[in-house]
């Protein structure tokens, strides 16, 4: 317990706990301020911090109707793996292959340069045409989202291997294949997890825009259905969940980069 | 020169190398020529950026020569390839490889099986002394101990040729010693061909059968100096480096050679 205590005590003195803590702290402070407080922001506005997580501690417990809170978290997080899943399975191999193969690079590139400036948002009216508005179309925007910067920055990655690590490789007998699977795939894995990282957060804003338009269940048709029905909590908790989910997706990418690029300098 | 060529371990026939910088073209190699013996120790000094390291890349198949060709037995050298290894100024381990794993990169392209390999390993571990770190990564590894892991890579391989581009240039003295006297003993124990570069004369001198000093860019060859053929320094490696290095004789060839670099790097304004 002692040990325990200790511990805890130095992680809070080293991640500066106690200083986010208080920031949050004030933010609630500010928030409860302006609404119930001073009453500068009418409920129907933007009700009080308590009335949001109300709203949240109730949905979570009785889940009833269109407002289930349980099924548009279900909703949001299938689309989005299935989402970036594919993204990556697509873009990772083609980022390696392009990188690698100047060919590919010529053949591929003005498509993809093209296509890469054009906001996700925009393939909205396609993708439903496509694939009608159920799963099909929230996985397309999210996965077109996801693909450009891991694709982006996989070719990126390969292309900039130390040329030293590839001659070393070369004079040690490794052939063209060898290296591309021994030195330049492990070499570019740092910069192929930071365009994950990417790519997920620019996928979030995909899903909730995908939903947005056209969905009847999902974080942002929750976050809509607020707007619609005025009920600003029931927007302010679809936002917060969204927030959550994310800061989870990124931290479980940060792990895994840790996990699998530790031959790093700290 | 078509049957020295043959005869030869390695030849380079009027080569040169031009390098692109800034649109400007420089000329790094003029018009060198070079033959090599099997089992000879040549070593190559001269002053920075002469184009040493060019020179020995292009006997590693790394760089294209803009005129001229090298040869190994004869034949055409067009490429890398795993018979002329490389031990590189800046280590180049792969940071995701262990020690162990590093050393053995090269024997899974030459069909060894890995029992084999897991021997050829343990021994060349044992042969740089660093038992106990076969797990660890190079960025664990102090500059000394991932030069004598390239080092370990390059042996392990077994390639005809060694080209060494200034392999303990990293090293604090004291394990520079340890690692030429060890290198000497290893040339006597498993004659290989070894192209050697060096800024350091007294390297040049203690490890090299024939010493060629470089001019100031452009390259070339200012003179040779061949210390076994002539036996300049008698018994030298069957001695110890700080035995060798205070004879009369290493001391008067090492004034000799420090004057003609010295001449090359005034006459040039290098400095």
């Amino acid at each position: 317990m002692a040990r325990f205590l200790q511990r805890l005590g130095e992680r809070i003195y080293q991640e500066k706990i106690v200083l986010s803590i208080s920031s949050v702290l004030g933010f609630l402070f500010l928030w409860l301020l302006v609404t119930d407080v001073l009453g500068l922001m009418p409920a129907i506005v933007l009700p009080s911090p308590e009335k949001v997580f109300f709203t949240l501690y109730e949905k979570i417990l009785v889940p009833a109707g269109e407002e289930k809170l349980f099924g548009h978290v279900l909703a949001s997080l299938v689309r989005i793996l299935v989402g970036v899943g594919i993204a990556l399975a697509l873009a990772i191999p083609l980022g390696v292959l392009m990188g690698w193969y100047e060919d590919l690079d010529a053949l591929a590139s003005p498509i993809i340069e093209v296509l890469r400036p054009i906001p996700p948002i925009a393939w909205i009216p396609l993708a439903i045409l496509w694939f009608g508005i159920g799963l099909g179309s929230k996985v397309f925007i999210i996965a077109i989202g996801v693909f450009f910067p891991t694709l982006i920055n996989t070719y990126i990655g390969v292309k900039f291997v130390d040329p030293l690590l590839i001659r070393a490789a070369q004079t040690l007998g490794a052939g063209d294949r060898n290296i591309l699977w021994e030195v330049v795939v492990p070499a570019s894995v740092p910069l192929i997890v930071a365009g994950v990282r990417i790519g997920v957060g620019l996928g979030m804003m995909c899903l909730v825009a995908a939903e947005l338009v056209a969905a009847s269940s999902g974080l942002g048709y929750l976050i809509m259905l607020g707007g619609d029905d005025l009920k600003p909590e029931l927007s302010i908790t679809g936002m917060i969940l969204i927030g959550v989910l994310g800061l989870i997706a990124d931290r479980m990418i940060l792990r895994f980069e840790r996990k699998v690029v530790y031959w790093k300098k700290e | 020169m078509t049957n020295e060529r043959r005869s030869a371990k390695l030849t380079a026939e009027n080569v040169s190398v031009r390098y692109e910088k800034d649109d400007k073209s420089f000329l790094a190699v003029d018009d060198v020529s070079l033959a090599i013996q099997e089992g000879e120790f040549v070593v190559i000094v001269g002053p920075s950026g002469c184009g040493k390291t060019t020179f020995m890349n292009i006997f590693a198949g790394l760089v294209r020569a803009a005129s001229g060709k090298v040869y190994m037995d004869g034949e055409e050298i067009t490429g890398p390839s795993a018979e002329r290894g490389v031990v590189f100024q800046q280590f180049a381990l792969f940071p995701w490889k262990t020690v162990a794993e590093n050393i053995e990169f090269g024997l899974k392209y030459r069909g060894i099986p890995k029992a084999q390999r897991d021997e050829t390993v343990r021994k060349y571990i044992q042969l740089i002394k660093l038992e106990g770190f076969e797990r660890s990564y190079p960025h664990e590894l102090s500059g000394g101990m991932k030069q004598r892991v390239a080092i370990a890579r390059v042996y392990a391989n077994r390639p005809q040729v060694l080209l060494m581009d200034e392999p303990f240039g990293a090293l604090d003295a004291q394990t520079r010693t340890i690692m030429q006297e060890d290198l000497s003993g290893m040339f006597l124990t498993e004659k290989r061909t070894v192209l050697f570069i060096t800024h350091s004369v007294d390297e040049a001198i203690y490890l090299g059968d024939r010493v060629i000093i470089m001019t100031a860019r452009p390259g070339k060859i200012k003179k040779i100096i061949q210390i076994t053929r002539d036996n300049l320094i008698p018994d030298r490696r069957q001695m110890r480096y700080d035995d060798v290095v205070n004879r009369k004789e290493f001391l008067d060839l090492k004034a000799d050679i420090w004057g003609l670099i010295k001449a090359e790097i005034l006459e040039k304004h290098i400095l």
